[in-house]
């Protein structure tokens, strides 16, 4: 019965936004009316998705979905996220998103009604074709033809509370750009507009870009914790996916900074619009398709790899056609000078869409050569540490001083302090690396992002005086954001280049030293928790014979789908984590690896530093 | 000159989308990924027979003869649809061994759906808690293996066989 309500509800929707489609010519409705359609279709689509929610809540196996992806022994808040672990209820949740956004841009949208109807009919033509690949190809409603009273069970590895909610959110960021593309094409489509598009264009990136920089941390959390290798990015091709439209976005919300020097370079704008939301449905296409292997992989299909495909071309390819024949003509004067602000854009987008390129390059060349050689390759970390991150460096050099450059001019205000600063701050990281185990990349890193942290404090210090208000923190956002780059620099740098790892092998009862701190193995002990079994190692951390902490890694088992997980023991500071997962068992010697991850916790402040900055952006003064 | 410019995405998404539809279109169905089991040895098992427990049969009596292994389950909407086919591998291939496993289901009910469809099988064994599924590799239900005298796995089907595969893919496997 839910399963029936929530296919005819998604069904109406569709006709609706079908119904928006029509010609003026054919069908003429006022505006009143446009909207009430769009807006009872975005009710619909979301009385659809509720109703799978209620249908994985109350376990109802009569949906095959339900069936395969739940088990009635879980959790409710699993079988609440359980609707979107699988392929079928995220492509629901996707479009009901698609039509969300559109609807929160009818209600705030201070637009001529013309362009506001051009943007929501493209939305509801993106929704339309989305809405047919779910009803055709991946229907989450369908009846499950036998009678049973158990479910099969989500994937273990998902029962974790950052990966409940890490998918919505990156999907919130994703879907986003769909709106942003929308408003691009339909300022294409109409000429002589105001620029209110720009600062719509600005407001919807900058929200979407909070998103998705928001879900890919919460991805990298989830790595770190849960899948046990010790690190947080695996440059995975899902996280590449991932990373390119947050680097375009990136390029995005930087270009359009420009208004506010009054040289906006529309053309620009506007490819970067269209380019986001391709390398969105890009992501969506090579995850679904199955055709790039990953921890992400869903149950694959190869006509749901057609239809994302044909989607994938027909959106991108129609972005991109109504932008060579319609592109904006307006001549721009950019004012460009050695290092002036726009000059300093101008280099930062070049080099965000090389490392675009590069990432793309990357991600896609397994499959190019095995479609030419049928020989199959993989291209990993060493690939993109060698070649994104060099593109990256000028572009944080950079950084670190652009919002202290001017529009008008070559000059930077207290140009000494700034040069003074970076000298006796270069003479410090140098004695310190000289003590320490010197590293080139740690010198870099170290240097780069305790200048950008610096060389903002500076600008801030400088430019305002301090008062408490909206105002005032609006004013140096730019600034809160770059020290968040800085900061999350420092953890990486940290993390990635002095990571200590030790291998053990413990009996129960034994010690062992790790950088001046002793780990014993205090006891291993087997827990039945209501969905699994849970196996875990108890160590206590000591240091100077004081217990600090114990530390619990683990590995559950998981009876009905019948896997292990690792579960990684965790102790933290503000200055380290120790990391510790838990091998294999042989005559009651247990494997353990340990890992010395120095400043994570930096990675996810400087994460949350992005995410606070992007938040302020889109606040209302 | 503007417009080559313009014109470069598109040439870009098109060259990239040629190379995706060729990437799918030369690989297998991924619905049918090949088993790691393939060509290796039957994994070692033993099971009580569904009618009587005192029965039973292990991997070992499985030599010098060829075997289909069917897992199959009364609460399976697609085991239904194809069980009636295992009656014809039977009339065309009198000396198969026809081995079935009663997948995570209770007993009774799979005693009961095998009086309602008729038993095709030569022996019918117990997997109710899925651990020799769990060895078979199996990823979802039905599924089918052939193992040939050697005792090694020649075939493997997930999901629901037709008359043409049996045709084209099971017939002439010996």
């Amino acid at each position: 019965m839910i399963s029936l309500i929530g296919f005819f509800s998604l069904c109406l929707s569709t006709i609706f936004s079908f119904v928006l489609l029509m010609p003026s010519s054919i069908l003429y409705m006022k505006i009143k009316y446009f909207l009430f359609i769009f807006r009872s279709s975005t009710i619909l689509v979301c009385i659809s998705f509720l109703s799978l929610i209620l249908a994985y809540v109350t376990s109802d196996f009569s949906n095959f979905n339900v069936f395969q992806n739940s088990h009635s022994d879980k959790p409710l808040i699993y079988k609440i996220t359980g609707a979107w672990g699988n392929h079928e209820g995220s492509i629901l949740f996707w479009i009901c998103m698609i039509s969300i956004y559109g609807f929160l841009y009818s209600l705030i949208s201070k637009s001529i009604n013309d362009f506001k109807i051009i943007v929501l009919k493209i939305q509801s033509a993106l929704f339309l074709i989305f809405a047919l690949f779910v009803i055709f190809t991946s229907n989450p409603f369908l009846v499950n033809s036998v009678l049973v009273k158990e479910g099969l069970g989500l994937n273990p590895i998902l029962q974790d509370p950052a990966l409940a909610i890490h998918p919505p959110v990156l999907y919130l960021g994703y879907v986003g750009f769909s709106l942003v593309f929308s408003i691009a094409i339909a300022s294409l489509l109409r000429d002589n507009l105001d620029q209110e598009w720009i600062r719509e264009t600005r407001k919807w990136s900058m929200i979407s870009w909070g998103f998705l920089t928001a879900g890919i941390a919460l991805g990298s959390f989830w790595a770190y914790y849960e899948l046990g290798w010790g690190g947080w990015w695996f440059w995975d091709p899902v996280e590449n996916i991932s990373l390119m439209p947050w680097i375009a976005g990136l390029a995005l919300v930087h270009s359009l900074l420009m208004i506010r020097g009054e040289q906006v370079i529309e053309k620009w704008i506007v490819f970067l619009s269209i380019l986001c939301f391709s390398l969105s449905i890009l992501g969506t296409f090579l995850v679904r398709s199955g055709i790039l292997t990953s921890v992400h992989s869903f149950a694959s299909d190869a006509s749901r790899g057609l239809f994302i495909l044909l989607i994938f071309f027909l959106t991108t390819g129609f972005g991109f056609l109504v932008f060579l024949i319609k592109s904006p003509s307006k001549k721009n004067d950019l004012n460009l000078l050695l290092i002036n602000k726009t000059s300093a854009l101008l280099i930062n987008n070049i080099l965000m869409m090389i490392a675009v390129l590069t990432i793309l390059l990357g991600t896609i060349y397994p499959i190019i050569i095995e479609v030419l050689t049928n020989t199959r390759i993989s291209v990993g970390g060493p690939y993109f540490n060698s070649t994104v991150l060099p593109i990256l460096l000028p572009g944080f050099l950079l950084m670190s001083i652009a919002p202290a450059l001017s529009w008008q001019t070559n000059k930077i205000k207290k140009f000494k302090i700034y040069v003074i600063s970076f000298l006796v701050l270069s003479c410090i990281v140098a004695l310190h690396s000289y003590f320490t185990n010197f590293n080139s990349w740690g010198f870099i890193g170290l240097i780069l992002s305790t200048w950008i942290i610096i060389a903002s404090i500076i600008s801030i210090v400088l430019r305002y005086k301090f008062s408490p208000t909206m105002q005032y923190i609006k004013s140096i956002n730019s600034f809160i954001a770059h020290i968040g780059v800085g900061v999350m620099i420092i953890g990486i740098t940290f993390s990635s280049i002095y990571q200590k790892e030790y291998n053990f092998n413990i009996a129960v009862g034994e010690e062992v030293t790790v950088d001046n701190q002793v780990l014993k193995l205090e006891k291993i002990q087997i827990i039945e928790e209501k969905n699994y079994q849970s196996l875990k190692a108890n160590f206590s951390l000591e240091k100077k014979d004081r217990i600090i902490s114990y530390i619990e890694p683990g590995k559950n088992y998981y009876p009905v789908s019948k896997m292990i997980t690792t579960e990684a023991g965790i102790y933290h500071d503000w200055f380290k984590d120790i990391y510790i997962t838990l091998g294999n068992e042989n005559n009651n010697i247990w494997f353990i690896r340990v890992y010395i991850n120095p400043l994570v916790s930096f990675i996810w402040f400087g994460f949350f530093i992005m995410i606070f900055s992007s938040v302020i952006t889109v606040i209302k003064k | 000159m503007r417009k080559i410019v313009l014109i470069i995405p598109l040439i870009l998404l098109t060259t990239v989308c040629l190379f995706f539809l060729l990437f799918i279109l030369f690989e297998k169905d991924p619905n049918n990924p090949p088993s790691a089991l393939l060509n290796k040895k039957l994994p070692v098992f033993s099971s009580t027979s569904l009618y009587n427990n005192k029965e039973s049969l292990d991997s070992d009596s499985l030599k010098d003869k060829y075997t289909l292994i069917n897992f199959f389950a009364s609460w399976c909407a697609p085991c239904r649809a194809e069980h009636h086919l295992f009656f014809e591998i039977k009339k065309e291939k009198p000396e198969l061994f026809i081995l079935g496993f009663s997948h995570k289901d209770d007993p009774n009910d799979s005693k009961k759906y095998l009086e309602e469809k008729g038993d095709p099988y030569s022996f019918v064994g117990i997997d109710q808690d899925g651990k020799i599924a769990f060895e078979f590799g199996v990823f979802g239900l039905p599924e089918t293996f052939i193992i040939n005298s050697d005792g090694q796995i020649i075939f493997k089907h997930i999901g629901q066989l037709t008359k043409e595969i049996i045709d084209n893919e099971i017939t002439n496997l010996f």
